[in-house]
């Protein structure tokens, strides 16, 4: 892959913009569709396409900085949004993003490989790392939950253990949220803003600790958790954006490239919310997570070599690259498929019954077939 | 038979309360055990539903089932009992089972915290500390409870015909009082209070049948009943279930008819009088074949005096006895054919073209002021959308718009759904020039944008990637205010794509 500017940017030809682009789109599909930021396809993605890891973090938390805003105004007129509790969770949140940038930055800057993708390979390793082990956990938990609501007893609802531990903990000062009705302890609070902070800051995907916290922890009501969690995404994707941008690791052209294909496909995704079942969101988000999460492990063996830390031929780098590259989109370009087909069928089918209503209407009232209460007993 | 439901804070005096009411009105009493025990026997997880709701827990799509189930089964039985013998429900949440039934006397009742401790103290054997932390989690659990259950506080006084301070009047004072106040014409039952409690009944009915069929119980399915007219909606995704459904219900008595609906969700279409062929109507059809919604009727009759709920007429008893039953279902969306009122500004008509339509999701006449509309509306549902249409007709044009302003700020104020006046339903749903001109003012801009980013990549990155601090704060400050801006021109340009392909 050609670099400008040294090994920092990527050189963009029309091919490589189409890619971010989709790239962009199946984020977004599957953002609108699992209700996260879809960082955790889009920021490896960019990092298959030889784009540094630190730069993907950076154009995209800067991508996020936007659509959370646009998606946040939208949330904020349901009345979704609990901003007292989305303004403690930020204070905490831009102490996490600080030290996230902080560490990426050193690590790019005092690391190196001077060869292959570019960019310091000991910040990939470490943006690796960080993303295989939350998301693997996420992953597992959600088909966990997929899989156990397909059993005879059904679905039983999730895990209390973390909430039933903190009830018994009695963790002084507490504030009390009117809008989500809840009281929660600072010190939770503070620890749940720092983690989402700190994980939006090295990965971008904040949202993957922060709905469920807010869910699970805190007992906030979904559609509350997901529009203060964009409201905080807001704030944390502003701070993140500065920080990067001031950094110098923000590239405008990925991030307005992510735009053209995030934004429609966020419309599609929520769509397949519509018309598809809890469980089968479930088995779907999971399933991509982890693919993605493997797609990320293959290239990890890349950067320890890059490192010293591994000895291995560099020709190897470029199987290492294609096959996390490949097993990344057909992940997100599968997860894709399945929505869209349903989406696809379910549009499809409005569009015939619209059609037959439209007929029925053409015809004489009395022309339906109706069915006598009495003989259908 | 009436129904006095008392909410209280569980202690000892407010049962007292309930059986002493009960005694002085020769009326049954019953408590909320004995409803969750009968609930229990039924198969419900009742357990499951109290910790889902009252710890830091999400509802699962399988509990949010076993809720709808439980509240229709409580409403049934509590009916069921009310229907052989005037009944005192002592109960947190009954008062919400029965929300909008005019002979329901529903009563909040207080106590002061001091004896509610006390009490507490010598239950428990515990210090007054624990008793008031103990209380206090009671208290909250049950607020988490109600809020669950029915979307609403406890605490909401608009809940409640009276509100009774144990603190300030003893027990036996109380009951008088409550017995003397359940003796009023106000909680007297009417042929309309009667019918509305027999729809309600049959439609808990329908749902609780709906639940115990092994082939239905897991589907999300909404009943409602209008004079014995069944509109059961149930979701995209289980539309496998659609034919089965009118086979679980249409035994049951008293429904004269059953419309099945694929809705995702519902339209409230408020007005006085209704054209099946007026531009409103179009759009909110549009609107609702757009969102995959049941439109549902609520025909309002103004009336200068207090507001009192309409009776049947000697025409509309013969119309009721005249009319063939039938059931009728289509997937994609289909109810109700006819209706039983004759000159009634449209509303018939209104009904049968969105019948023909596929969006009829039910609907219902009231008689009375802007107050009869809020308390009528069942706050247990949420409405994407309430569309207020032809209002106040009879008075002049200004006052017109104006009055209409006005409940439309008064709605919005009361419940917590979108409500929009007629004719702003183009301009704020529906594809127009509007949107059209934004549409491609947005994607000039935009795409202007993207060019010049493109055609100037070079100097773009070394202005993003300076080393001086200056240029460092200066790229920062330019991210800052540049990428809101695209988010916002693209946002709007994709917002108007869906919009147009009706997809939004």
């Amino acid at each position: 892959m050609h670099t400008v500017l040294g090994n920092m940017f990527i050189s963009l030809n029309f091919s490589t913009a189409i890619q971010v682009s989709l790239l962009g789109f199946i984020g977004g599909v599957l953002s609108g569709f699992i209700g996260s930021g879809g960082a955790f396809f889009m920021t490896p993605g960019m990092m298959n396409l030889g784009v540094t890891g630190v730069v993907a973090v950076g154009s995209n938390i800067t991508h996020k900085f936007g659509k959370a805003m646009v998606g946040s105004k939208q949330h904020g007129k349901l009345g979704n949004v609990d901003r007292r509790l989305g303004i403690c969770l930020i204070l905490a949140s831009f102490v996490g993003i600080q030290i996230a940038v902080w560490i990426n930055s050193r690590l790019f800057k005092g690391g190196g490989d001077g060869h292959g993708a570019g960019g310091s390979a000991a910040a990939d390793l470490y943006i690796s790392m960080v993303f295989i082990c939350i998301l693997s956990f996420v992953a597992v938990s959600m088909l966990r939950d997929a899989l156990k609501s397909r059993g005879p007893d059904g679905d039983q609802g999730p895990s209390m253990k973390i909430s039933n531990f903190l009830a018994r903990l009695y963790l002084p000062p507490y504030i009390s949220f009117p809008v989500s009705d809840i009281r929660i302890s600072l010190w939770v609070l503070s620890a749940v803003g720092l983690a989402t902070g700190y994980l939006a800051g090295t990965i971008g995907v904040g949202g993957f600790i922060g709905v469920p916290s807010m869910i699970y922890v805190f007992g906030v009501p979904t559609a509350v958790a997901t529009g203060t969690e964009l409201y905080l995404a807001m704030f944390m994707g502003a701070f993140g954006a500065l920080n990067y941008a001031f950094q110098g690791f923000v590239d405008i052209r990925l991030t307005v490239l992510l735009y053209t294909g995030s934004l429609l496909g966020i419309f599609v995704g929520v769509y397949g919310t519509k018309v598809v079942k809890e469980v089968l969101i479930r088995i779907v988000t999971g399933a991509v997570i982890l693919l993605c999460v493997l797609s990320r492990g293959i290239a990890v063996p890349m950067y320890l070599h890059k490192i010293g830390w591994v000895t291995m031929d560099p020709k190897w780098d470029v199987y290492f690259n294609t096959a996390s590259k490949f097993l990344l989109f057909a992940a997100g370009t599968s997860g894709m498929l399945i929505i869209l087909f349903h989406v696809i069928r379910a549009y499809r089918q409005r569009r015939r019954i619209e059609r037959s209503l439209r007929d029925i209407e053409k015809m004489e009232p009395s022309a339906p077939v109706s069915l006598n209460v009495s003989e259908a007993n | 038979m009436q129904i006095v439901c008392i909410s209280g804070g569980g202690s000892n005096r407010t049962k007292a309360l309930a059986d002493r009411t009960a005694h002085k009105l020769g009326y049954q009493s019953l408590n909320r055990e004995q409803l969750v025990e009968e609930a229990v026997k039924e198969g419900i997880q009742v357990s499951k539903l109290e910790t889902a709701t009252i710890k830091p827990q999400i509802f699962s799509e399988r509990l949010a089932l076993e809720r709808e189930y439980y509240r229709a089964f409580m409403t049934l039985f509590l009916g069921k009992q009310a229907t052989e013998k005037g009944t005192v429900y002592d109960g947190r949440s009954g008062h919400l089972l029965f929300s909008g039934i005019d002979h329901v006397l529903k009563v909040r009742v207080v106590e002061d915290e001091t004896s509610r401790v006390k009490e507490v103290m010598q239950q428990l054997n515990i210090d007054g500390k624990k008793a008031r932390r103990y209380l206090n989690d009671v208290d909250a659990d049950r607020n988490k409870w109600t809020r669950s259950m029915y979307s609403v506080s406890l605490e909401d006084a608009a809940h409640y015909d009276v509100m009774l301070n144990l603190g300030h009047m003893s027990v036996e004072n109380a009951a008088a009082a409550l017995s003397a106040i359940a003796q009023l014409p106000d909680f007297q039952v009417t042929p309309a209070s009667q019918r509305s409690i027999e729809d309600l009944m049959l439609g808990a009915n329908a749902r609780v049948l709906l639940a115990r069929d092994e082939r239905t119980f897991r589907a999300n399915v909404k009943v409602r009943a209008d004079r014995g007219i069944l509109t059961v909606t149930y979701l995209p995704q289980d539309a496998e279930i659609a034919e089965i459904i009118p086979e679980v219900i249409a035994s049951l008595a008293g429904v004269r008819e059953i419309s099945v609906t694929m809705a995702t969700t519902n339209i409230l279409w408020i007005g006085e009088a209704f054209e099946a062929n007026s531009e409103t109507f179009h759009q909110v059809v549009e609107i609702a074949t757009k969102w995959n919604a049941a439109i549902e009727l609520l025909q309002f009759v103004p009336q200068e005096a207090d507001g009192q709920e309409e009776t049947l007429s000697a025409d509309e008893v013969t119309s009721l006895s005249q009319r063939p039953d039938f059931v009728r279902e289509c997937i994609g969306g289909i109810e109700e054919e006819g209706e039983v009122v004759c000159d009634d500004g449209g509303y018939q008509e209104t009904q049968e073209a969105l019948a023909r339509l596929g969006c009829a999701g039910g609907g219902r006449r009231i008689v009375g002021g802007a107050a009869q509309i809020v308390k009528s509306i069942d706050r247990t549902v949420t409405y994407s959308l309430i569309v207020i249409g032809n209002m106040f007709l009879a008075k002049g044009h200004s006052a017109q718009m104006r009055m209409t302003r006005q409940l439309q700020g008064h709605l919005r104020d009361q419940l917590k759904d979108p409500v929009v006046n007629a004719e702003d339903l183009k301009s704020q749903y529906l594809f127009g020039r509007q949107d059209l001109l934004i549409l491609l003012g947005c994607l000039g801009l935009f795409s202007l944008v993207l060019f010049l980013i493109f055609i100037f990549q070079e100097p773009v990155l070394k202005f993003l990637s300076g080393v001086e601090v200056k240029a460092k704060v200066l790229a920062a400050v330019t991210v800052f205010i540049f990428v809101p801006g695209i988010a916002f021109l693209y946002g709007n340009v994709a917002r108007s794509v869906m919009k147009l392909i009706r997809m939004e």
